[in-house]
């Protein structure tokens, strides 16, 4: 469980993200939502401490991240997994070497044991055993987000975040993707809190969404409650596409008959 | 005010460059990769360069010795010293700042616009230390290696090329290049080139690693650190000689 109080985080002066106060559960896909624009980054970069918030509070299962010295936080740095929005893989590594990265640089592990590990994670996110030697130049956008995915479970991570973990990805990848980090959170009892814009992946698995505009918190729920949410601007973002005030309606009808 | 800003910025990045490394073994194995990308991989340009500049040089001292009276062996020894004292490790840290400054600057910089770095960060791995500490100690080791070859590719050159189109004797070049040796020249070049070497590496190590934007932002960066590298080399090159001299 991940717990953040009262977060501000400005640059120079510009206000990005104002007294934000929301809880993210484990063994659940939590969601943050908005325009692109909105602080989604900022907040994530925020909560995992690549961002020095101006006040508040973030708490991991009641350990308060804000208030720890710098060598506590490098050590709880370990339990976290994070994908970024390009994969941030690195490329002078090879898929399998950047899996094995975190292991090389954290654990005292045997080189048979780290290649153990490091099979088990890519056949966990579906990678061949042919691609184990490739450099990340030479694999598609859907292939890294999955290496990156295995990267960041590596370590068996307690909480996990992925930054719009379906930008760039066709929708039959993106939804391969969601529910990847879906199975794998529940799979594992992790913290997991991911950012997106897709409604598609709102709707596939927003066990509990959070929605923020220009940095304000507006709303929070589910992914069965967003589409009776009274909420102005919710409403704006969640029927940009059309196709979700039909469902709405037919859920309603379903609903009176 | 912009200058102030930069140089502490420059310094508390030292600081953590210069944190314990985490694992110095790893280390260790960066640092022979880097010793070969960064310094082994020089090794031909700077041989070509230096060649040629020996022999233009020799040329030069000849062609400017209008006076009969002036002994020959002074050609080799105009050579020799132009080498040793400022070519082969002034000149020399310029055109390096060059080739392995920008190479820095852009590696490091497309890490950062690529989110690689914070990748590193959120594992809890000092990026600093990891990235930039293996590439000072590879060039800062390699610059006086680099100096000595450049020394004396230049001054092969001047063997080659002063006698082949008639400007000086063979025997008078190689008179002349032992004439009158000062050995404190060598370990003075020695000494600034160790400074010049920290400045290629960490400078452009710098800039890299506060780029902002994309792939756009990276190539800007790299220009300004080759020029504010060699800026720099200039400065340290006055205030050495100065010092040591
Ligand atoms: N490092 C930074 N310095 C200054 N402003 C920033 C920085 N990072 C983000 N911002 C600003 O914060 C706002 C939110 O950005 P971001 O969190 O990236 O939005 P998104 O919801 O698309 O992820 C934007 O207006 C952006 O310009
Ligand atoms: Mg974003």
């Amino acid at each position: 469980m991940i717990r953040i109080e009262n977060l501000n985080k400005s640059f120079e002066g510009n206000t990005v993200l104002n007294n934000i106060t929301t809880e993210f559960q484990k063994g659940k896909t939590n969601l943050i939502i908005g325009r692109s624009g909105s602080g989604k980054t900022v907040l994530l970069k925020s909560i995992v401490g690549l961002h020095e918030i101006d006040n508040g509070s973030i708490y991991y299962d009641d350990r308060n991240f804000t208030t720890m010295k710098p060598s506590v936080r490098k050590k709880l740095r370990q339990e976290m997994g994070m994908v970024f929005q390009g994969g941030a893989l690195f490329d002078s590594l090879t898929v399998a070497e950047n899996v094995r990265f975190p292991l090389d640089m954290f654990t005292e592990q045997t080189p048979a044991e780290k290649a153990r590990r490091v099979e088990f994670c890519l056949d966990r996110v579906n990678i061949s055993r042919e691609a184990h030697r490739l450099s990340p130049s030479e694999i598609s956008g859907g292939m890294k987000k999955r290496v990156a995915i295995a990267r960041a479970i590596s370590l068996n991570p307690k909480y996990l975040f992925c930054d719009e973990p379906n930008s760039g990805l066709d929708p039959e990848t993106s939804l391969l993707i969601d529910d990847l980090i879906h199975e794998i959170t529940v799979e594992f009892n992790i913290t997991t809190i991911i950012n997106t814009h897709d409604m598609n992946s709102v709707m596939e698995i927003g066990e509990k969404i959070l929605f923020i505009s220009e940095g304000e918190m507006c709303w929070e729920g589910t992914k069965t409650e967003i589409l009776y949410a009274e909420n102005k601007k919710l409403q704006e973002f969640v029927f940009a596409n059309p196709q979700y005030k039909q469902i709405r309606d037919l859920r309603r009808e379903a609903d009176t008959d | 005010m912009k200058f102030f800003f930069s140089a502490g910025r420059y310094f508390a990045l030292l600081a953590r460059v210069f944190s314990r490394p985490e694992r110095s073994r790893i280390y260790l194995q960066k640092l022979f990769l880097e010793i070969e990308s960064l310094g082994i991989n020089s090794v031909g340009i700077v041989a070509v360069i230096s060649t040629f500049m020996g022999g233009i040089i020799t040329l030069q001292v000849a062609y400017n010795m209008t006076n009969p009276f002036l002994p020959t062996y002074l050609i080799g020894l105009g050579n020799r010293d132009s080498l040793i004292l400022e070519f082969s490790s002034t000149v020399m840290a310029l055109i390096m700042a060059g080739k392995i400054g920008s190479n820095i600057t852009s590696e490091i910089g497309s890490m950062r616009v690529t989110e690689q770095i914070d990748s590193l960060e959120i594992m809890g791995v000092n990026s600093a230390s990891y990235l930039i500490l293996p590439k000072i100690a590879a060039v800062v080791l390699m610059f006086p290696f680099l100096y000595i070859l450049s020394v004396f590719f230049g001054l092969i050159g001047g063997l080659i090329v002063g006698p082949s189109l008639g400007a000086v004797s063979a025997t008078d070049y190689i008179n002349g290049i032992q004439y009158a040796f000062t050995p404190y020249y060598v370990t003075f070049s020695l000494i600034k080139s160790l400074f010049f070497g920290f400045l290629v590496a960490s400078v452009p190590a710098y800039f890299g690693y506060f780029v902002e934007g994309g792939a756009l932002e990276v190539g800007t960066a790299s220009t300004r650190a080759v020029v504010n590298t060699n800026i720099l080399i200039l400065v340290f090159d006055l205030i050495l000689t100065q010092l040591l001299f």
